[in-house]
């Protein structure tokens, strides 16, 4: 203990004697293991992280993909991860192994809630809420911060009406008012008593930048919905709660996979769908896969698994060249040193106690340079958080490093010193004392290193490969960005809104639309309105199967299925759809005129692939009775409205208000308007207050959700890839720069212990063109090897980044030739400065310094 | 009549340090004729080194008059220095100053190597010949580290001569070598001068200054003494 002691004492002293060599290794390794840490603190609260219950090894998924919100039909891969309410009574009472099986609202999406509290004078907010069955706060083991949570006791129907809030809105929007507690509030027009507040680490059953604000009772979802024909709780065919269950110690899971599966069978064949002979197979192959549940529903986890993997794996990268750097500087400091640790040796030192010492000074360093490397890690977070939640209301993912982060610095800061230790330790350890007390030898023969040579060789290797992969994630943003989408965003925008939680009934939307629209006709600088049941590229989407008028009815396999919403008047001008052929929506297509749809170029050649004119056919969605339902009048040209990476889709529009004559009371809960869209003449100040303001003014209730230019919600789609882009090229920056810092470094180490030789080459007649050619030769040959290594080593390294890429090939020549020309470039420059200063030296002084 | 190769009028070098003036050379004349050998000797700090650098166009004097074969070249730029350096003067340094990663071969060729337009083969040829000359052709595959100091020390006299230059300057040539290998470079020396080199080789040791046929001896940046080797030798 005594001799670590001595060592670090030393190893201090040692560093503090070279300030400059100190300072640029603590702020290298601060980079890198700041970035590392940055990007670990992400890693582990979306990927790693469990949720803050009390057993989260007992809790299971049943499911594992990230469908949303409602679905019917057949599931991909007959893959079933949301289910019917009904379903999943059916799965809790045939399955005992579970301790608990809770269900929860797989969509919480801009159809929120409208909350009140029973304050004088405050005023509706739109608030998020989750329908959550009795059971969920148990099968989580949560403790209530304060009040209660809710009790299976509160999800049975006659239940009084009681809600839980959450830890963050409470203090977010109540001051965290001790009084909210048991008090009254009216959501969505229900009076509602507030239970408790859930405990304040948690932040929901899933990763998410908006997590609920209230925790509802199952029972409860009539109430939230417009009535009881549209309520999602007791429809068979309509999947849309994800299951999440605690099991007994002990269970085999996949038995109980199997069970579940057979008995999801069971039930699926008492549904129509199913009955149908060509519906048996997909019957026969419908299953579930139970996945660990500590973390939760792991939506974000799928969503940004893939781009946080390769983030940690790049910084990791430029970690590793961080530490050839610091090699490189401890070798020459080796070099340096040889005198005194020929010494060392004289004196009876032994090897190991060299490598130990010189072990002891990288690992102080490391860890200097971690405690650095922290603030960076701090700073680096908040910027990751901005750049990958810009819209975040509550996160649980803290800037402030926590103990596992701190853990992961400290570990990575050993790991980084004993790397980059290693090898300068090994080789002045090996240096022979009777050579370096000899003093200066008769030759001049002090080129760099084999290693220092090598390390250099490896850095520019490494980043070509980043430059390339950074290189092709611009590009595939650049493409995705720019590509046409068809949407017109200047002067647009975007307000959220919910009809359904301010308590409208069916018969008064006319009313409601009508008033709506004409108030905000009438705000200064509006040119146009219309609502829809939501806009293009927020991320919502409603689909269902096409049954054409004339044709056979599709078949099991049959992709017949094209997305749909509802717009007014105004809307296909808004947006930027352009009317190809008859016409759009328009005010005369009410709720009792004449129902008709129209369809976009996708739907037309997905549909009317052999010419066939469209305009005037027939189609509905409730099978081959509902082939009669609607008629098509218009044509309008294409937008993506969700997927960017994929062509878009077929797509019918309705008009807000009709409703099929084929089922339909299943048609009804599609008749509230989500969004209401605006073209202003320029920009209008004020206008978000005006809107706000307009909406209150027909009624309290109706709150804005969310607010927002057109522009800035189709940029919003491109966060993830942005963040990933914009990190990539961050860190193949970083690491050219780190690479150039190094080659130069041996290049400048290699012309000043070359300074004799230098001498003597102009001594024989070496002109500076000579000795500036000598020095960039050596310079060059290593970022050459480095490419020759690197580029094979690229093209094998884009193959796990083709999935990230957008109409990129992952071996794109301008990306590649553009790294290499970069690379090239950086060591040109690398080399030219000690090149140069070889070139300015004296022969008289060079030679005397032999 | 000789031809004259060096001569050398009111050169003077001054260093400057902070605010220090240092007169390494103070107004030194002197003359070498070709076929010559000349040995300059004083003590430490005389200016000896300087007067060679200058000789050799590694370094410029601050003032006064310098002509190699007649031209001018006091005052030549870099360049230009460089590309005479290489063509007329061959260096032999007190510590041989062979590049270690070279191999014996390649550092004799070296400063051909700087010469544009010479064929390889004429190169090859030069550097077979200057070995031979030296007696050293059987070692020209090895790196100077596998060599004796004599052996490396003859190594860099056949670089000095591969060029053909028009004089060899040879600073302390015996002063990293025991005395038997000393004698053997100064024999060397002696027989190039015989065939018609000129030699002019700076030291301090009385012994090798008396193979030179003139010596000029420096005092506080000035030749105090010139002559042939017995009239010096009677004026102390």
């Amino acid at each position: 203990m005594n001799r670590l002691v001595q060592d670090i004492k030393f190893a201090l002293r040692q560093l503090r004697k070279s300030p400059g060599f100190t300072i640029t290794a603590i702020v290298t390794l601060a980079l890198g293991i700041g970035a590392n840490a940055a990007i670990f603190t992400l890693v582990h609260a979306v990927l790693l992280k469990n949720l803050p219950v009390s057993d989260p090894k007992l809790l299971v998924r049943v499911g594992d993909t990230d469908d949303c919100c409602v679905e019917g039909g057949v599931p991909d891969q007959r893959d079933y991860s949301i289910f019917a309410f009904e379903l999943y009574q059916h799965l809790r009472e045939n399955t005992p192994e579970f301790e608990s099986l809770a269900a929860m609202q797989a969509g919480v999406g801009y159809a929120g809630v409208t909350a009140r509290s029973n304050k004088p004078g405050d005023l509706p907010r739109a608030e998020r809420g989750e329908v959550v069955t009795g059971n969920y706060f148990q099968v989580l083991g949560l403790q209530p911060y304060a009040g209660r949570l809710i009790l299976p006791s509160d999800d049975v129907q006659g239940a009084p009406m009681g809600v839980v809030m959450s830890y963050q809105a409470w203090q977010r929007d109540y001051a965290s008012d001790p009084s909210v507690v048991g008090s009254t509030f009216v959501l969505n027009t229900y009076p509602v008593t507030i239970l408790g507040i859930t405990p304040p680490s948690f932040y929901g059953d899933r990763m998410t930048s908006a997590p609920p604000d209230f925790y509802i009772p199952m029972v409860m979802e009539p109430n939230f919905g417009p009535g009881n024909p549209t309520s999602l709780l007791h429809r068979r065919d309509a999947n849309w709660l994800y299951l999440l269950g605690k099991i007994k110690p002990g269970t085999d899971l996949k038995q109980l996979e199997a069970k579940m599966s057979a008995s999801l069978r069971n039930y699926l064949a008492t549904l129509p769908l199913y009955q149908r002979q060509d519906r048996q197979a997909d019957l026969a192959g419908a299953h579930v896969v139970l996945t660990p549940g500590g973390a939760g529903i792991e939506n974000m986890q799928q969503e940004y698994g893939v781009g946080l993997k390769m983030l940690i794996t790049v910084s990791a990268l430029v970690l590793l060249i961080a530490c050839a750097n610091i090699a490189n500087l401890m070798l020459v400091r080796g070099m340096a040193r040889r005198a005194e640790t020929s010494i060392r040796m004289a004196l009876g030192a032994q090897r190991a106690r060299l490598i130990r010492q010189m072990l002891t000074e990288s690992v102080v360093l490391s860890c200097l340079g971690g405690l650095a490397g922290l603030l960076v890690a701090y700073a680096g977070t908040k910027v990751l958080l901005a750049m990958a939640f810009p819209h975040a209301q509550s996160l649980p993912i803290e800037a402030t490093p926590s103990l596992v982060v701190l853990g992961f610095a400290f570990a990575l800061s050993l790991l980084t010193g004993l790397i980059f230790g290693v090898a300068p330790a090994w080789v002045t350890s090996h240096s022979q004392p009777a050579d370096a007390l000899r003093g200066s030898n008769r030759t001049t023969s002090d080129r760099s290193g084999w290693l220092q040579r090598s390390l250099v060789i490896l850095q520019a290797a490494l980043s070509l490969i980043l430059l390339v992969g950074a290189g092709l994630m611009a590009k595939s943003l650049s493409k995705l960005e720019n590509q046409d989408f068809g949407v017109v965003t200047q002067n647009r925008v975007v307000v959220h809104f919910s009809p359904e939680s301010a308590g409208y009934k069916q018969e008064q939307l006319q009313g409601l639309y009508d008033k709506i629209i004409n108030d905000l006709h009438a705000l200064p600088g509006v040119d146009k309105a219309a609502l829809s049941l939501y806009t293009p590229l927020e991320g919502n989407n409603w689909g269902e199967g096409v049954y054409i008028q004339g044709r056979p009815e599709p078949g099991a396999q049959a992709k017949n299925g094209a997305s749909w919403l509802r717009v007014g008047p105004e809307y296909f001008d808004i947006v930027g759809h352009r009317v190809l052929r008859g016409r759009g929506i328009t005010a005369q297509d009410t709720a009792t005129s004449l129902p008709v749809v129209v369809v976009n170029e996708a739907f037309v050649k997905k549909f009317f692939s052999n010419g066939e004119n469209p305009l005037g056919a027939h189609f509905g969605i409730s099978g081959m009775e509902s082939v009669g339902d609607w008629e098509i009048v218009g044509v309008v040209s294409d937008i993506k409205y969700n997927d960017l990476r994929r062509p878009t889709r077929a797509m019918y529009f309705r008009p807000l208000l009709q409703v099929a004559h084929t089922k339909s009371q299943t048609d009804t809960r599609s008749l509230y308007a989500g969004a209401i869209m605006l073209t202003t003449k320029g920009q209008v100040g004020n206008l978000e207050s005006q809107v706000r303001r307009t909406l209150a003014n027909i009624n309290p209730n109706l709150t804005v959700v969310d607010y927002n230019t057109f522009e800035a919600q189709v940029r919003g789609q491109f966060d993830q890839e942005r963040m990933i882009a914009r990190l990539t090229l961050m860190f193949s920056l970083l690491a050219l720069m780190l690479a150039a810092v190094g080659l130069y470094g041996v290049t400048a180490y290699s012309v000043a212990r070359r300074t004799p030789e230098i001498g003597v080459r102009m001594a024989l007649g070496a002109g500076r063109g000579n000795v500036v050619a000598m020095v960039m030769r050596e310079a060059m040959l290593q970022a050459i090897i480095g490419l020759a290594i690197g580029i094979p080593a690229a093209w094998l390294c884009v193959r796990l980044v083709q999935s990230q890429l957008y109409n990129v090939g992952g071996h794109d020549a301008m990306v590649m030739t553009g790294s290499v020309l970069v690379l090239t470039i950086a060591a040109l420059l690398a080399g030219l400065i000690p090149a140069q200063r070889a070139a300015s030296t004296d022969p008289v002084k060079a030679l005397r310094t032999e | 009549m000789a031809e004259t190769i060096i001569e050398i009028e009111q050169l003077t070098k001054v260093f400057y340090t902070d605010e220090i003036e240092t007169h390494a050379l103070s107004g030194v004349h002197m003359q070498i004729q070709r076929g010559e050998y000349v040995a300059m000797s004083g003590p430490s700090g005389c200016g000896k080194s300087t007067l060679l650098s200058i000789i050799g166009l590694l370094d410029t004097p601050t003032s006064g008059r310098y002509q190699l074969n007649g031209k001018e070249v006091a005052n030549l730029n870099f360049s230009d220095r460089s590309r005479i350096r290489n063509q007329e003067i061959g260096f032999i340094f007190q510590s041989f100053n062979l590049i270690g990663d070279l191999t014996v071969a390649e550092n004799v060729e070296l400063p051909l190597t700087y010469r544009s337009g010479m064929p390889v083969a004429e190169r090859k040829k030069r550097v077979q010949e200057s070995l031979e000359r030296v007696n050293m052709a059987h070692r020209m595959r090895h790196y100077p580290a596998q060599l004796s100091g004599g052996q490396q020390q003859r190594v860099a006299v056949a670089r000095a001569l591969a060029g053909s230059p028009s004089i060899l300057l040879a600073d302390e040539p015996t002063g990293n070598l025991d005395s038997k290998n000393g004698e053997a470079v100064m024999q060397l020396l002696k027989e190039l001068h015989d065939e018609g080199a000129t030699i002019c080789m700076v030291t301090h040791d009385p012994r090798f200054a008396a193979h030179a046929e003139r010596q000029i001896h420096l005092f506080d940046g000035k030749v105090v003494a010139e002559g042939e080797l017995s009239h010096l030798m009677a004026e102390v």
